[in-house]
């Protein structure tokens, strides 16, 4: 599989719906190459800003019952397509190009909508990051150096933690003791790291060493959240 | 008479028992323990790919074109099934054993042709690596165990854990990829002085000691909390990053 391959199965994996198989050959890659890895911070980054500007927006008058009527539309109007067109294993990337659209004016309408409210969460994401000044490039994760608070990119990265945390919550009780007690111990090695960034931090805020070192071990708190959630 | 005293007769009737014990213990199979060893063939640039739940694992190289994997199983054995692919070897304790709740460590002694690639990873247990000179050695331990490296020449190394040191002696391939991490544990780095890479090395909690390798091009940051900089031509890429430990150069 090429770069290309593995980054239209991006979104897949940062939903944790592609194949066990999958998931292990996208993580392996993700970890020999930097372009693809980059590629999937700046996805995480999207999800986890869209996540938490949510509250921010007016939800339209039932909204689902909206989205599935323009995904009923589309999906009557566009013609019967043979399952050979396209691969099984085809990525969403390779699906929506090579998809064709016929769309009625009211469904142009509807999608032109949509779009309008997409480009402009883009927009939104885009003049922030624009409006920091710089971007700070981590081994973790991109976050943008002034834009966000500390406590506000904490919190983003937060969220992420606490999903994972319920799961592994959820199967810790059938692990033995070693088991339980090699992860608390590991767990509390990432947790110094961020609790000593995050002191840093707070004293100088703009510590470049510090951030980097919040961002990596938020990270691998995730990673090892992830990997123990299957246990 | 009975010339015989009963403690005596006792003891001779124990004897095959005890020689039946013996036997037991020097098999394993008293402690439960299962060795499986079996060997692939395989091409001069093979991979292999293991990803293991528990244990040590061990790779070493030798003349032949095949893989030998020996695999000492402890009670309950895993699920062991390698698989053969167009590249070379997969092993997937995880993988194969998901959903079966707790398996016994399982250590691997493996033998491949120098010019492998391999990608180790374990959830806890040491990997040692040696004299691999492939385009690829991955080392990742999950929690807790030392990573070494000796005689590894390869274009990309990555080797990271938790809790554990890392050691690596081997050489820095022009234009290679070299990325060392640990949580807790110190990362020494032993390298020939003719060894060229631009370095970004980071310790906020300990010290970063280059030895022989400094000058005084080098940046420091934050207090010395990271060096910047590059070393002989620059071309290899090193990262070393260590939350709490320390971090070391030496020359060979």
């Amino acid at each position: 599989m090429n770069c290309e391959k593995y980054q239209d199965l991006l979104s897949d994996f940062i939903d944790g719906s592609l194949t066990s198989e999958n998931q292990n050959q996208v993580d392996t890659h993700l970890h020999e190459c930097e372009t693809c890895a980059e590629a999937r911070n700046d996805l995480n980054a999207i999800v986890v800003f869209c996540r938490e500007q949510r509250g921010q927006y007016e939800p339209m008058p039932n909204e689902r019952a909206l989205w599935l009527r323009i995904s009923n539309m589309i999906a009557a109007a566009a013609p019967a397509r043979s399952q050979a067109e396209v691969p099984a294993e085809a990525g969403w990337w390779f699906r929506l190009m090579n998809r064709r659209w016929h769309l009625s004016f009211p469904q142009l309408a509807t999608s032109a909508a949509a779009l309008v409210m997409v480009v402009s969460l883009v927009a939104v994401l885009g003049s922030r990051r624009l409006g920091s000044g710089s971007v700070a490039q981590t081994e973790g994760l991109t976050l943008v150096s002034s834009g966000a608070s500390l406590k506000d990119r904490y919190r983003a990265q937060q969220q992420i933690i606490d999903y994972w945390n319920q799961r592994v919550e959820l199967n810790k009780t059938r692990w033995s003791p070693q088991v339980r007690e090699t992860f608390e111990r590991n767990m509390s090695v990432i947790d110094a790291a961020v609790n000593d960034s995050m002191n840093r931090l707070s004293e100088n805020p703009h510590d470049g060493v510090s951030e980097d070192i919040l961002n990596a071990a938020l990270n691998d708190k995730v990673e090892l959240l992830k990997e123990f959630a299957e246990l | 008479m009975n010339i015989y005293p009963p403690a005596t007769v006792t003891q001779i009737s124990k004897t095959p028992a005890l020689v039946t014990l013996l036997v037991l213990i020097l098999t394993g199979t008293v402690f439960g323990q299962q060795r499986v060893s079996r060997n692939f063939p395989a091409g001069k640039n093979v991979r292999l790919e293991l990803k293991n739940l528990s244990g040590t694992i061990t790779v070493e190289t030798w003349q032949r074109d095949e893989i030998k994997i020996t695999a000492l199983m402890e009670a309950p054995a895993v699920h062991f099934n390698p698989r053969q692919t167009d590249t070379g070897l997969v092993i997937d304790i995880v993988g194969d054993n998901r959903g079966r709740g707790e398996v016994g460590d399982v250590n691997f002694k493996i033998q491949v042709p120098a010019r492998s690639s391999v990608d180790l990873e374990t959830r806890r247990g040491q990997i040692a690596v040696s004299n691999v000179q492939g385009d690829l050695v991955r080392a990742h331990v999950w929690t807790s165990g030392d990573i070494q490296l000796s005689g590894v020449n390869a274009a990309r190394v990555f080797a990271s854990n938790t809790m554990g040191d890392i050691y690596f002696d081997g050489e820095f391939a022009s234009g290679g990829t070299y990325e060392f991490k640990s949580g807790q544990g110190t990362i020494t780095l032993r390298l020939p002085a003719s060894c060229g890479f631009r370095l970004v090395a980071t310790a906020p909690a300990k010290k970063i000691s280059m030895g022989q390798f400094w000058h005084e091009g080098m940046k420091l940051q934050g207090e010395g909390r990271r060096i910047i900089g590059d070393i002989g031509d620059g071309r290899a890429s090193v990262t070393v990053t260590t939350y709490q430990g320390n971090i070391n150069f030496l020359r060979r």
